[in-house]
């Protein structure tokens, strides 16, 4: 109890004695993340409101195959993202593995389904007549996506900081495709698991602090916004 | 009166029955025209083809003398044509963005606009709600927002649908004013509506959607007052 107390002390000390090494970590897992989030977000609203607003053949299997994946464990996105930037898999020249732009594919993969399907189901509820007004008031398809996405805009949120919550916490990806180099590659989850079968319990503390503060923050937003979405809908 | 577009041989199918079968569809420069028929009869979705809103199943538009496809006819009509919802949509933002939302998409300086907004607001009377969000407006208020967002546009045409459904006798009649005076613009108005003798005065022609089919119907003066006839 004693050293677990005075582990808890030092997680204190290293945090807010700006201790280089674990802000290093917190600084990589939040670069790694927000890039994923933010290359994820564009693509994955355009295909969400490509399935909400077009009728076509594979619709509803395209529907239900983007909610499956939302669970796909982060291991076996890991595994594949492994195998892909591997040195004999088909993209291993390009020799990604182990550095951040191959976290940074596993966490698009990992938030990209997740994205999709809160998002959809964000357009789909969407007022038609959103749509409507702005192309005839004479919005251009382009222009009237952006309208929409305005109007719904707290749901969109929602999908946003729910996604960023999926990545910043896993560690099964990161630990396979970013080999939890130290400062490098070695983010918050993966050091957290490092440190703790090390024993070195002061630093896992510190960054379960971090992210257990991020989580929630992420988690009140996530409440502010959907309230948001309903009452103005 | 000269014609602005004219369709021909439109057909609507849905859900497998045949909703629109209409031999011939004209509107005419400053012409006001109430549309009727009964619920389900297919108004709304007339409508909501001539605006470019929903896709029929084959016509023929002839639009400024000129016999081109529906969706080319949409192009062009892009702007001329504005479609009023039953309930209009107002976007979450402030009335004078809401009303300069489609001044914006025209490429105009921002002085422009706000001078055009400006009499916008005081043409509606709305000039005092300018800042306010138009979500938390009243239904009435909400409609004249909608109206001058559509006028300030110039519209050669405005469809509207079934714009007095649930309003009291004082908005309905604030409605009609409104109307009377995009008429007197120069807008040429095809009104839906289950209320024939409430818009007599405002219009010219009636048609009436009757299984599909749309049949023209007169405007008669009975005891010194305009009455639509329903057909049959």
């Amino acid at each position: 109890m004693d050293s677990l107390s005075a582990a808890t002390a030092e997680s204190f000390h290293l945090l807010f004695s700006g201790d280089a090494a674990l802000w290093v970590i917190i600084f990589t897992s939040f670069s790694v993340s927000v890039r994923a989030i933010l290359f994820a977000v564009p693509f994955a609203f355009v295909v969400a409101f490509l399935m909400a607003h077009l009728r076509y053949p594979g619709r509803r299997a395209m529907i239900a195959a983007f909610s499956a994946m939302q669970s796909i464990p982060a291991v076996v996105v890991g595994l594949t993202v492994y195998l892909v930037f591997s040195r004999s898999g088909p993209l291993g020249d390009l020799k990604l593995l182990f550095t951040h732009s191959s976290m940074i594919i596993g966490q698009i993969l990992l938030s990209f389904p997740l994205l999709v399907a809160l998002s959809h189901a964000t357009f789909q509820a969407a007022d038609r007549r959103v749509w409507e007004t702005s192309v005839t008031l004479g919005a251009k398809p382009y222009r009237a996506f952006l309208t929409l996405m305005h109007e719904v805009r707290f749901g969109l949120i929602a999908a946003l900081v729910a996604g960023f919550g999926r990545i910043i916490a896993e560690v099964g990806c990161s630990m396979m495709v970013g080999g939890n180099i130290l400062g490098y590659t070695r983010n918050i989850p993966t050091a957290i698991a490092l440190e703790t079968t090390k024993g070195e319990f002061a630093q896992a503390i510190a960054l379960g602090i971090v992210l257990l503060a991020m989580a929630l923050l992420l988690n009140g937003l996530l409440v502010f916004f959907q309230g948001r979405g309903v009452m103005s809908s | 009166m000269s014609e602005i577009i004219h369709y021909r041989a439109l057909r609507k199918t849905v859900h497998g029955r045949l909703l629109l079968d209409i031999e011939s569809l004209e509107i005419h420069d400053h012409a006001c025209v109430a549309l009727s028929g009964r619920n389900g009869a297919g108004k709304s979705t007339l409508l909501r083809i001539v605006a470019g809103l929903e896709t029929p199943d084959s016509v023929t538009a002839i639009f400024n003398g000129k016999t081109m496809s529906w969706r080319r006819a949409c192009q062009q009509m892009r702007t001329h044509v504005i479609y009023l919802h039953q309930q209009p949509y107002l976007f979450d933002c402030s009335v004078t963005d809401n009303i300069a939302y489609g001044l914006r998409r025209q490429g105009l300086t921002i002085k422009e606009i706000s001078g055009k907004v400006s009499k916008a607001l005081e043409w509606a009377g709305i000039s005092h709600l300018q800042m306010r969000n138009a979500r938390e407006l009243s239904g009435g208020e909400r409609q004249r927002v909608a109206f001058a967002r559509a006028r300030i546009l110039s519209p050669r045409v405005l469809l509207l649908d079934e714009p007095t459904t649930n309003m009291d006798g004082e908005g309905r009649e604030q409605a009609y004013r409104m109307i009377k005076r995009l008429k007197d613009d120069g807008v040429s108005i095809v009104l839906a509506t289950h209320e024939y003798s409430s818009v007599a005065h405002l219009c010219d022609t009636h048609l009436s959607l009757e299984s599909g089919r749309l049949m023209t119907q007169s405007i008669e003066t009975v005891n010194g007052e305009r009455k639509i006839i329903p057909y049959g």
